[in-house]
């Protein structure tokens, strides 16, 4: 559960909060006068796309400029140009800092400390991956004092930044960093990289961040997230609202992109092995999905019927499968699948192909009981098992009858 | 680590002491557990002080309002050793670092089942465990069974941990909560028995990781193999097998790793710690870990025969591509490495479907993909002869109905029954009409269904001042009471064996007529053959009366039929039946209940099952009324059977409570005060005094 948030609202609304220095800057759409006058005061600028993607920079998104013609016909066009999939928000421009160094931080929640750490490098500027593990120093942090100047100082003095102006200086600017990634529940905040400049200024040039959705302080930010253009479809979106209205069992999905099985899934880890046996056997799976937490009948049946309105016509094989649940009841989710179903063929007709069940928990033979009676209502062939067969063999069961079905041996699609 | 062993985390003689205890899920679970183990000394929970959770033959659980009050009530040698916490994400950091504050000592381990806690206190959390000198186990994880000793804490094992937990030498470790259960089945097929299951959770931050817990299963004495299942994100697998890698003979490593599937999509799995967050978290970096470790390929089933020999060679253990996999790798393992199975293993993993219909499509497909219907087992073979072989009757689907309702609505301009608008029924329909659709969620499909149950309810209305219910009314009109409360006194005067009858008739004619082909009620020429169901419902009834008479206890009669007035003919009738009958008859109406009633009084009669015929009594006629309504709702499954039974009781219920009303309304204008008082002259004492 995390929110991403990218340089702009940091040059926006973090970076001015938190006092952290940061280069001055201008957001499309801008007056041709105002990037006339930054550009003449900067003497060159920087235009980057404001979207949650990276590799910015190798597609070509990421532009020095000195002439403002050319500036203001890149913002417009860099805020135009999808990145690694993703269209950007908006573009901006920001000032030029001149370097002799460049600093790479970041402060993360660190699974081998199970605390928050602190990451410092002096070769920034480039992918922190493609840095040589002696050029990182990394140092865990108490997550209740959380970090102080000497310490700070010290992680950079071991990265090679000897104590000293410079080392004070940006000391205070990782502490503030800390301070921000502290008071607004961040998960993670990286400045890559911070810009030393002759004069021995320092400042953060570029930055990203997620925040932990589930931390109270997040809850309370005190300013809106800005809303990015999604790549999501429309099944997914509908899906992520219908989920995120009720805590009432849960309605995730993730679009794989699939033309065969429309799988409806129980159990995080139980979806998990399901979707990658289905992969593995060539299932295609249409959407990765759990539905478990013991949703009640309203909650499974809307969230069923979104599922059929969005993929059922295309899909050769339709399948509900989860483990033998704790607490779910499956009389209550197969009723509500099985009217979501009656529906959906009200509507649209029938559309005989394959249902494969399999599941067990509370109420299992009255919700078979169900689900058997409505497919036969329908005309829908169908396979059910209990508990007593492993859910990654339905799975590979599934994946070959669908597969047979879609070739059309099986009479459908 | 503070545990030195597996068994420092849980074994027999632990006390559990449970936060939140009156929760849904911690109340449930915890039920459970008392079931299974009875190791839950006390639960806590803000403003619930002095309750208890009450556990079905088992030890009920007291609840204190905090968990400090709780080890100040508690003697010293009742105070929990462990701690497991439900409470809300916003609220368990409080109550763990209450607990810990608290401890006085006891309390060595705290397991957080809590899903959605923030990463920065889960962080918090492990600081004040490591301070406190406690171990602390999940976030979210599912808790931890220890099979030898049969005690667990949490859900693992879900209502019956029995089922999937038998005793053995395997150690699953796991990432998700509901494959520590998947896996332990799984394992059975092989021969193996668990040891100890272990559910991690998998927050970004697993607060007891893998490094901790490996080199405690591997130092476990009942412990002979190690079974694991792992998701992306993290470096704990990492650190676990930097942990073992130098121990001369570690024991051997099954592993499944989830996820990779997923790896080229930017999707988020279920759990919140599934992230790639750095090199080697992905799921095939840690597939290439453990591969490097165990210094073989992944386990290919269709090469089976060869890893005993290659196993013999590379011990360390093997990962799987494919979780039913275990099963033929761990056998492999045990061959190479001499491990004896802990028990025959149980039929093979395979497909075995319970109800397969595939129609036209089966004869287009291969044969392997048309699976045979397997045996059902127990208990759920008996539950499918119930609900799903059984011909008749829609199966009830439970929910809250706390502020819900099916039979009626209001959106603040219109009242509905079933949907369908109250005052639009005021205009076109009838009270008994309404009342059908009221109790049945159908309207009737006949006319003359509701001047039927008309007729019913009329006949309901009395049989004299002298009956139970009548007397009700009276006694209370005598005693001074409101209508309200005379009107209750007539329900209250109602009972199995006056009114309930008819319900036992209904059940009785759904017992004979489901296993018939009957559709159409109405339709002669389509009843069933009603002087055999006749014949061989009176056989089997003097069998059970012989059998009854034999054993001296009372046999069951038939309900509906007889009367205790009518009764003095060779051949009775009960008027107001008659009168239902007739009219039915000029209106050339048939309903197979009553028709097989009749034939029924008769075929008593002609089977020496009793000596004269005995009326069909006005209960019957209402049943069968009822019957013939509700039938073809039954057939398509639209009302249950349970609905069917309670019709001829509530129809009679609402007849007679209008005949109470009467009753009290005559008693009150024209009865002296307290006259139904029986005068003390005429009671009779059967006792002996005693002073």
């Amino acid at each position: 559960m995390s929110a991403q948030i990218g340089e702009l609202t940091f040059l926006e609304v973090l970076a001015p909060r938190f006092k952290i220095p940061a280069p001055e800057f201008v957001v499309e759409p801008v007056r041709q006068s105002e990037v006339k006058q930054r550009l003449e005061d900067w003497g060159s600028g920087i235009i980057k796309p404001d979207v949650l993607a990276g590799k910015r920079g190798k597609a070509g998104t990421v532009r020095k400029v000195d002439d403002y013609h050319e500036a203001v016909k890149l913002l417009k066009k860099v805020a135009a140009k999808v990145v690694s999939g993703q269209q950007p928000r908006t573009a901006y421009m920001v000032q030029t800092v001149p370097a002799d160094m460049e600093v790479f931080s970041a402060i993360t929640y660190n699974s081998r400390y199970l605390a928050p750490s602190l990451t410092v490098s002096t070769k920034g500027g480039v992918d922190i991956e493609s840095v040589d593990e002696a050029g990182k120093v990394t140092v865990p942090l108490n997550v209740f004092r959380g970090l102080n100047a000497y310490q700070a100082s010290e992680a950079l003095a071991q990265a090679g930044l000897a104590e000293g102006k410079l080392n004070s200086k940006l000391a205070l600017c990782l502490v503030k960093q800390w301070d921000m990634f502290s008071a607004t529940g961040m998960q993670s905040c990286e400045v890559n990289p911070w810009r030393v400049t002759e004069a021995g200024e320092v400042f953060a040039c570029d930055f990203k961040a997620t925040f932990d959705k589930n931390n109270i302080k997040f809850k309370d930010l005190g300013f809106e997230l800005p809303e990015y253009p999604t790549r999501v479809g429309a099944f997914e979106e509908e899906m992520n609202a219908w989920s995120v209205s009720s805590h009432q069992g849960q309605a995730h999905v993730a679009d794989l992109g699939g033309k065969l099985i429309l799988p409806m899934l129980f159990g995080g880890g139980a979806s998990t092995i399901i979707t990658e046996t289905l992969a593995q056997a060539g299932g295609d799976p249409m959407f990765l999905s759990d539905f478990g937490g013991n949703p009640p009948y309203e909650r499974m049946k809307k969230t069923a019927e979104i599922c059929l309105r969005h993929k059922l016509a295309d899909a050769s094989l339709l399948l509900i499968l989860g483990g033998k649940a704790n607490n779910t009841q499956i009389d209550v989710t197969f009723a509500a699948i099985a009217d979501a179903l009656h529906e959906w063929v009200d509507d649209n007709g029938p559309h005989p192909i394959p249902v494969v069940i399999g599941r067990g928990g509370p109420g299992l033979v009255q919700g078979f009981a169900v689900m058997k009676k409505t497919l036969e209502n329908l005309g829908m062939p169908y396979v059910f098992f209990g508990p007593d067969t492993p859910i990654t063999l339905v799975a590979a069961y599934a994946a070959r009858l669908a597969r047979q079905c879609a070739k059309g041996n099986g009479g459908v699609k | 680590m503070i545990a030195r062993s597996l068994s420092g985390l849980l074994k027999k003689g632990d006390r559990v002491a449970v936060s939140n205890i009156t929760g849904r899920e911690a109340s449930k679970v915890s039920t459970v557990s008392q079931q299974y183990c009875s190791n839950i000394v006390a639960g806590w929970a803000l403003g619930k002080a002095g309750k208890w959770v009450e556990v079905p033959g088992g030890k009920s659980i007291p609840v204190f309002g905090q968990f400090d009050e709780m080890m100040t009530q508690l003697p010293e040698k009742r105070r929990p050793t462990k701690v497991i916490v439900y409470s809300p994400p916003d609220a368990v950091y409080g109550d763990v670092k209450e607990a810990l504050e608290n401890n006085r000592g006891s309390v060595k381990t705290v397991f957080v089942i809590t899903e959605n806690v923030s990463i920065e206190v889960t962080a918090k959390l492990r600081r004040l465990a490591d301070t406190g000198n406690v171990d602390i186990l999940g976030c979210n994880t599912l808790g931890i069974i220890n099979v030898h000793d049969k005690v667990r804490i949490g859900a693992v094992g879900g209502d019956s941990p029995e089922e999937t937990f038998r005793k053995g030498s395997a150690c699953v470790i796991s990432n998700s909560g509901n494959m520590v259960n998947t896996i332990a089945s799984y394992l059975q097929s092989a021969g193996l028995g668990i040891s100890y299951g272990i559910s991690t959770g998998k927050d970004v931050n697993i607060l007891t990781p893998l490094k901790e817990l490996l080199p405690l299963a591997m130092r476990d004495k009942r412990t002979s193999m190690i079974v694991l299942y792992v998701e992306p994100g993290g470096v704990y697998e990492a650190e676990a097998i930097e942990a073992i890698r130098k121990m001369r003979t570690p024991k051997p490593i099954l592993v499944y790793v989830a996820g990779e599937f997923a790896e080229s999509m930017d999707v988020s799995l279920g759990h919140a710690g599934a992230v790639v967050d750095g090199p080697g978290t992905s799921a095939s970096g840690k597939k290439a870990l453990f591969d490097d470790y165990f210094g073989i390929p992944a386990f290919d089933a269709d090469e089976r025969k060869k890893y005993p020999k290659l196993m013999g060679a590379h011990p360390r253990g093997i990962r799987v591509n494919t979780l039913h996999d275990l099963v033929p790798a761990a056998t492999a393992l045990m061959a190479a490495r001499k491990i004896k199975s802990d028990f025959a293993p149980v039929r093979p993993l395979a497909l075995r479907p319970w109800f397969v219909e595939l129609g036209a499509l089966a004869k287009a497909l291969p044969r392997d993909l048309v699976p045979y219907v397997a045996p059902i087992p127990e208990p759920y073979a008996k539950l499918v002869k119930h609900y799903v072989t059984s011909s008749i009757g829609r199966m009830p689907n439970r929910q809250s109905m706390r502020n819900a309702s099916h039979a009626s609505s209001n959106d603040g301009a219109t009242p509905r029954v079933y949907g369908r608008s109250l005052t639009s029924l005021m205009k076109t329909g009838s009270f008994s009409e309404t009342v059908l659709l009221y109790w049945l969620g159908h309207p009737v499909t006949h006319a003359f269904e509701t001047r039927l149950f008309d007729m019913s309810l009329m006949a309901a209305l009395t049989n004299g001042p002298g009956t139970i219910s009548a007397q009700g009314a009276k006694l209370s009109a005598a005693a001074g009471n409101n209508p309200n409360t005379a009107m209750m006194a007539t329900l209250g005067s109602i009972g199995s064996l006056h009114g309930g009858n008819g319900s036992k008739a209904a059940s009785l004619l759904i017992r004979v007529f489901r296993n018939t082909e009957l559709v159409d009620p109405y339709d002669r020429k389509a009843a069933p053959n009603l002087d055999a169901l006749v014949s061989e419902f009176v056989k089997l009834f003097m069998q059970r009366k012989r059998v009854a008479k034999e054993a001296g206890v009372p046999y069951e009669k038939v309900p509906c039929l007889g009367h205790p007035v009518f009764n003095t003919e060779a051949v009775n009738y009960d008027p107001r039946e008659r009168v239902i009958d007739e009219v039915m008859r000029e209106e050339k109406i048939y309903n197979v209940f009553l028709d097989f009633y009749h034939r029924l009084a008769r075929g008593m009669m002609e089977q020496h099952a009793t000596s004269k015929v005995h009326a069909v009594n006005v209960d019957a006629a209402l049943t069968c009324v009822l019957m013939g309504i509700a039938w073809p709702l039954l057939v398509d499954k639209k009302i249950t059977v349970e609905r069917a039974v309670d019709l001829p009781f509530l129809a009679f219920a609402l007849g007679r409570v209008a005949g109470g009303a009467g009753e009290y309304l005559d008693h009150r204008d024209s009865g002296t005060a307290l006259d139904m008082r029986v005068p003390v002259s005429e009671c009779r004492f059967l006792g002996r005094e005693q002073d």
